[in-house]
């Protein structure tokens, strides 16, 4: 069966643009740009535990993150722009110039711990 | 005034007190109280609590929504299920042209939830629209919130000075605008340049990441008074000294008013323009690639 997509929207926090200044290599802009928020709902269907670790993938890559719940509406994860949602982003602009930094489809399913 | 697609209570967190609501103006003397402001974003983000009213729509129907306005607008009949299918019922937007129509001077702020989502420029353009149809009715305007600052700077100085804000080609001697072969998420996406100057910015954790593996294949050279990601994977990092801290210069409000700014310390580095003008003088110095341009045959 095909897993369940989700529309994965990345944009700017207060907290991130203040770590930005205080350097990117700082563990607080780390965890920032390393945690998604998602629906409740959305994590107990999927089966993912609240602040634990999840695979995302996109059609473009993927990467880890931490998944807390989120005020979100169902069918959407919020996360902060950072490297790794470079890996996930679209890579095409459509002849625009602009990559859709927002609104990409992807699967989450969470990493077993070995 | 309409907020669309933009959270400024995180992204612009001066732009309510310093700019829109909360400034008395001369017909808005009681300040916030004369004002109505409206959200629309598909999520609830804190800007929301700053709203008289939050429309939450479904992500990707920007551009449905904005159409069934401007029919609405005019009086046109709009079909129900198709309003509905954008997560909002039609008296909602009823009740939003009402609004807009009662402003005595309406604006929309139109953020990156509308212009780097599905629809991209055509989201823009028709908010553009609709900001322009609504002068049928009452002043209204349509303004973007731009993601980093000074982003407007570049714009308008590419603007005058070749006739394009961004993606201009300089190849032949005359500027070509085309977004998306010569705009630079394209360019590095598609591996089409053998050098890059980065200068003020941080691709290395923005852009897609084949454009930012290219980064890391050809000469980068970063002018940036911080390590960033982008300077770590360059061949060259020029520290320089802080616009607007330790160095000079104008930039440009989201308004396009130009602020000049006077650096409050010293730095020991140089600044951006310095380091530019001296790269130039540089290149002068050595023969045209092309024979002709500075009178000098190509060897």
């Amino acid at each position: 069966m095909a897993k369940k997509r989700y529309l994965m929207n990345a944009g700017r926090t207060t907290k991130q643009g203040q770590q930005i200044n205080h350097g990117k290599d700082s563990p607080e802009y780390l965890a920032i740009t390393t945690t998604i928020f998602m629906n409740a709902d959305d994590m107990k269907e999927a089966g993912i535990k609240a602040d634990s670790q999840v695979r995302v993938r996109s059609d473009n890559g993927e990467a880890t993150f931490l998944c807390k719940e989120g005020k979100v509406p169902p069918g959407i994860i919020f996360v902060a722009y950072g490297p790794p949602t470079c890996k996930l982003m679209g890579q095409t602009t459509d002849g625009t110039g602009m990559p859709t930094s927002k609104g990409w489809e992807v699967e989450v399913e969470p990493v077993l711990p070995v | 005034m309409i907020y669309w697609g933009g959270n400024p209570a995180e992204c612009h967190p001066r732009h309510f007190t310093k700019y829109t609501i909360m400034q008395k103006g001369k017909y808005t003397q009681n300040g916030r109280k004369d004002r109505t402001m409206v959200l629309v974003d598909i999520r609830e983000t804190p800007s929301a609590k700053a709203a008289n009213l939050f429309l939450q729509i479904r992500p990707g129907k920007d551009f449905e929504l904005i159409t069934a306005l401007r029919a609405l607008i005019k009086g046109q009949r709009v079909n129900e299920d198709a309003v509905n299918e954008t997560g909002l019922p039609l008296s909602k937007l009823e009740e939003l042209v009402a609004k807009m129509k009662a402003a005595r001077f309406g604006v929309i702020f139109f953020g990156m939830g509308l212009s780097m989502t599905r629809g991209k420029h055509m989201n823009s353009a028709a908010v553009l629209m609709l900001a322009a149809e609504m002068n049928a009715f009452t002043k209204f305007v349509a303004m973007p919130m731009r993601g980093h600052g000074n982003v407007t700077g570049a714009d308008v100085v590419m603007r005058y000075t070749t006739g394009y804000p961004f993606g201009v080609n300089l190849c032949r001697g005359y500027p070509r605008f085309n977004p998306g072969e010569f705009s630079t998420v394209d360019l590095l996406v598609r591996g089409d340049v053998d050098a890059c100057l980065v200068l003020g910015a941080d691709p290395g954790a923005t852009m897609p990441q084949p454009g930012i593996d290219h980064l890391a294949k050809i000469p980068t050279i970063v002018l940036d008074p911080k390590v960033t990601h982008t300077s770590r994977l360059a061949r060259v990092h020029i520290t320089t000294a802080a616009t607007g801290v330790s160095a000079p210069g104008t930039v440009y409000r989201m308004d396009e008013i130009p602020l000049p700014l006077r650096p409050a310390l010293k730095s020991p580095y140089p600044t951006d323009e310095e380091v530019v003008r001296r790269i130039r003088e540089a290149v002068k110095r050595r023969p045209a690639w092309l024979p002709g341009r500075n009178g000098k045959a190509v060897m």
